[in-house]
């Protein structure tokens, strides 16, 4: 009798084990599914949105063939481009001395570094342009030539590029590589260009891609000093035919969903400060 | 007070063997050890017993009944974790009265109980203190009258001294086999220090890769090792190596040495080859005169190393039988340099063999 | 401050030593001039600029006209706008991420929801400004898609329903307050110790027990703090607004005051922009403060 119950008894108790383990809140399913929506909606509706409106006899993606055969989408995706590089650029040959430097030699400056890699957030794009607009204007040179955004972008990637390289060099021992370095008889721009570059590629490389998707979805400071960059493009032609600005919404989604790809194949912490990027300069 | 049965439990993690078909009875008011190595599966046994894993299969019956069906938060068990375990927004008074708070009980009742309780832990006087204001020993004080503040059935121990420096460790572990012998409740403490696990508890289980080798009290695990994993992990073992040339009067030759086993349960057959453990205070030296050889009975050892362990030194010995390792009192071994040739004598009484 | 080393002083020079550190120190910083002199020319002296601008007038006469002019209509209303939106979406995304965070958390949650849902929302956070606006529009724009599909449901959301109103635009912002949240709050919750919770259990606590007596005051520092940084974010925001074509925002008006479109009048820019700072700072300090206090207990 006492073999009998024990084995009726075994069954029901691994049901309960396994749904006992299981078990998952349903409120965090609702949370869950509610951010979902959130985040996948609004693409949904972008896809749905420029493919729609056509008329009979059209393509279905006759939004993005007009776009693409607008000239203006490639001088302004062009002109973003550019600008974009340009701001790695000058970003770069600027903040990997400085915070190679203060790392090394200055390290009572890095609270002040720190501060100041605070201060775009401070000083949004509308403000920054307020207060850089009068100054400019007097400097017709820069002021017409589409370098002045590169160089103003600079600033807004400052606190990005900053934390990237500064984590990047955290993580390596710097002194030792460069004492190792001045000891083999190694001048100091050299061991920066052959030693100390090659362990800060990561931090680098996504620092610049961070760069990149800053410059290339700026539109405060582009609109009011009235350059035709992408997003200038993508608002003057959206806010005319909505279903082109749509398709050209599409169009960023994917580049951002390409960088976002590219950050995250690097693996490295990028991927927080990704986020904080652009939401500021918006 | 309560018993804990743990009947066939097995728990794999992926590949990982975590639990083995574990069994074990504890009976009311007992405390024992779960003792073994990093990975032996004894966390996750308790664990299970507390309701944060769930077995793949087995059972877990506290006072005859099953709780594998019940959530954590219903099986009145008192637990004490490894560290980190109080809460920091919560003096150690409202760290303590807290399982009486959630239970709903009054102010006055929750207030009289947490005096009581850090009373008995000898913290009374550190009430109003934040966690993070006290050292390790009192955080662990305060985690253990905060577990008994509910009144469990059961009380479950992970660890809770590892953490500490071991001063600290020795101390605690009195105190808290004193509260368990005080309150006479049935408590499971998981460590793997075999000190720690031998001088505190009614019975020891000890334990490798899921499974339980040897069930006993400490004196028993101890002296009377079962499984060769036993003999090793709990304090020092000699390994002889020899060969059976009797069965009947349980004689084996170790090198030039033969030597009876005590055991009458021994039942290697002649010819095979066994392992034969000794404990290092069971092995005595003698010293030598230049010249002269040993007694009958006991045969010659150079020393090899000194280790001073206080009020035992451990010699480190290279005999005929193999290498070995005796302690003898320090001042005995004040006279002992390396490479001195010595006598020694193994007490053969205590000559343990692995069962087949 | 700490003196730089140079690991170049001769020993048992102690007569010379002081001399040389601080010329080698004074070297050193020659090594960030250019840096500083960036950052002074693109960002220190506009912003000391447009201060001083906003006490000026055309002529450059010292004047409080400017800072009076923000309280005179249409501003004040415009402010109160921002400010309405900015804590909307930043009530919304701050308690939405909190729930978000500790359910991707969750031990019996699938493995993949914890990657899926970090990387979308290093994604959804860089989708902001004009490419947001528009999927917004065709989103819940009068011919988007969702509102079609509510019409076909039998529920029209317009006119009382407006992308360009207080909680359209907040849902807007939602986009990418909510991912910022999220990201920023799992390391948060995270810091919530196993121990806690299982102690919490183990004796006798349900989930939201656990949450009223230790989990949320542990945590509520971070999560105002938090919500104080997405106020901010959407405070400072622009692009989105525009091209939604919201009206009455402090951003926006700043930007119609500069270009000309509606009039120009740079002073009362420089005024608005001040007090914009004004806010910002305050709303920075206020995050400092409450992240001091956070890590009192997180650490």
């Amino acid at each position: 009798m006492a073999q009998v119950t024990a084995v009726a008894e075994a069954r029901p108790s691994s049901h309960r084990i396994r749904r006992a383990r299981n078990r998952v809140p349903v409120w965090h399913v609702i949370w869950l599914v509610i951010a979902a929506l959130v985040f996948l909606v609004p693409i949904y509706s972008v896809v749905q949105f420029s493919l729609a409106g056509v008329g009979p006899g059209q393509s279905p993606f006759h939004w993005y063939l007009t776009v693409f055969d607008d000239p203006m989408f490639r001088s302004s995706f062009w002109l973003s481009i550019q600008i974009s590089l340009e701001t790695v650029a000058v970003s770069l040959v600027l903040m990997v001395p400085t915070v190679f430097w203060v790392h090394l030699r200055l390290p009572g400056l890095r609270p002040v570094m720190d501060l100041i890699s605070i201060l775009p957030f401070v000083v949004p794009p509308i403000v920054l342009v307020v207060g850089l607009l009068p100054f400019l204007k007097n400097i017709t040179w820069l002021f017409v030539r589409p370098e002045v955004l590169s160089l103003i972008y600079v600033v807004f990637a400052l606190p990005f590029l900053y934390r990237a390289l500064d984590a990047g060099l955290r993580a390596i021992d710097l002194r030792t590589l460069v004492e190792a370095a001045e000891s083999l008889g190694a001048k100091m721009p050299r061991t920066l260009l052959q030693v100390i570059l090659p362990n800060l590629r990561a931090a680098i490389i996504g620092g610049s891609l961070l760069t990149v998707a800053i410059a290339m979805g700026e539109y405060t400071v582009a609109s009011l000093l009235e350059f035709s960059t992408f997003p200038v493009y993508t608002y003057t032609i959206g806010t005319s035919t909505a279903y082109e600005g749509v398709a050209l919404s599409f169009i960023s989604f994917i580049f951002v969903w390409a960088a976002m790809l590219a950050l995250y194949l690097l693996g490295r912490g990028g991927r927080s400060a990704a986020a904080v990027a652009i939401t500021n300069y918006n | 007070m309560a018993t804990v049965e743990l009947r066939g439990l097995c728990r794999t993690f992926g590949s990982v063997v975590a639990l083995d078909h574990l069994d074990l009875e504890v009976h009311s008011g007992e405390f024992v050890s779960l003792l073994g190595p990093s990975g032996c599966g004894k966390t996750t046994a308790l664990r299970i017993i507390a309701g944060f894993e769930w077995p793949d299969s087995g059972e877990v019956l506290v006072e005859g009944q099953d709780v594998l069906g019940q959530a954590a938060n219903k099986r009145n068990m008192g637990m004490v974790f490894q560290a980190y375990s109080l809460f920091p927004n919560l003096t150690a008074q409202q760290n303590v009265e807290f399982g009486l708070r959630v239970r709903k009980e009054s102010r006055e009742k929750r207030a009289r109980r947490a005096r009581e309780l850090l009373e008995l832990v000898g913290l009374a006087s550190a009430m109003d203190r934040y966690p993070r204001q006290l050292s390790g020993g009192q955080q662990q004080r305060v985690a253990l009258a905060r577990s008994l503040a509910i009144e469990p059935r059961v009380l479950l121990l992970d660890e809770p001294l590892s953490a500490l420096d071991a001063k600290v460790r020795v101390q605690l572990r009195a105190e808290v086999r004193r509260i368990q012998l005080e309150l006479g409740i049935t408590t499971l403490y998981v460590t793997h220090d075999q000190e720690e696990a031998l001088s505190i508890s009614d019975r020891v289980a000890v334990m490798s890769q899921g499974r339980i080798e040897q069930l006993g009290t400490p004196a028993q695990i101890y002296r009377s090792p079962r499984t060769a994993f036993v003999a090793n992990f709990v304090g020092t073992m000699n390994k002889l190596e020899g060969t059976v040339v009797s069965l009947e009067d349980r004689v084996v030759r170790c090198g030039p040495l033969l030597l009876q086993v005590p055991d009458p349960t021994f039942n290697h057959p002649a010819g095979e080859k066994v392992e034969l453990f000794l404990r290092p205070e069971d092995i005595s030296i003698g010293l030598l005169s230049n010249g002269d050889k040993p007694a009958p009975g006991l045969f010659e050892g150079r020393v090899t190393s000194l280790t001073f362990l206080g009020p035992v030194t451990r010699v480190g010995l290279e005999t005929e039988i193999g290498p070995l390792m005796a302690d003898v009192s320090s001042a005995v071994a004040l006279g002992l340099t390396a490479d001195t040739v010595v006598a020694v004598k193994l007490d053969s009484t205590s000559l343990r063999s692995i069962a087949r | 401050m700490a003196l730089a080393e140079s690991g170049m002083q001769p020993v048992g020079l102690a007569g010379r030593a002081p001399r040389k550190r601080s010329r080698s120190r004074r070297w050193a910083l020659l090594g960030v001039l250019p840096f500083f002199a960036y950052i002074s020319i693109f960002l220190l002296i506009p912003t000391g600029e447009l201060i001083a601008g906003a006490f000026r007038t055309a002529n450059g006469a010292f004047t409080l006209s400017n800072i009076s002019d923000i309280f005179r209509a249409p501003y004040p209303q415009a402010f109160e706008f921002s400010l309405e939106l900015s804590a909307l979406s930043a009530l919304m995304g701050g308690v939405l991420g909190f729930l978000v965070a500790n359910a991707v958390l969750h031990h019996g949650v699938p493995r993949f929801i914890r990657p899926a849902f970090v990387s979308f929302s290093g994604m959804a956070a860089n989708f902001a400004g004009v490419p947001l606006g528009f999927a917004y529009i065709a989103t819940l724009g009068t011919l988007g898609v969702v509102t079609t599909l509510l019409q076909h449901l039998g529920l029209d959301i317009y006119p009382s329903f407006s992308l360009q109103g207080l909680f359209g635009c907040a849902l807007v912002y939602m986009y990418f307050q909510l991912p910022l949240m999220i990201l920023l709050m799992i390391p948060v919750i995270e810091g919530l110790r196993k121990e806690w919770r299982e102690s919490a259990s183990n004796l006798g606590a349900s989930s939201l027990e656990f949450w009223r007596y230790i989990g949320l005051p542990v945590v509520t520092p971070s999560l105002l703090g938090l919500m104080v940084l997405l106020f901010g974010n959407a405070f400072s925001a622009y692009a989105t607004a525009e091209t939604l074509g919201v009206s009455n925002l402090v951003t926006i008006d700043i930007a119609n005051l500069i270009n000309g479109d509606i009039t120009l009048d740079p002073q009362d820019a420089y005024a608005l922009t001040l007090a914009m700072i004004v806010i910002i700072v305050i709303t920075i300090i206020v995050y400092a403060l409450l992240q001091r206090r956070a890590s009192r207990w997180l650490r």
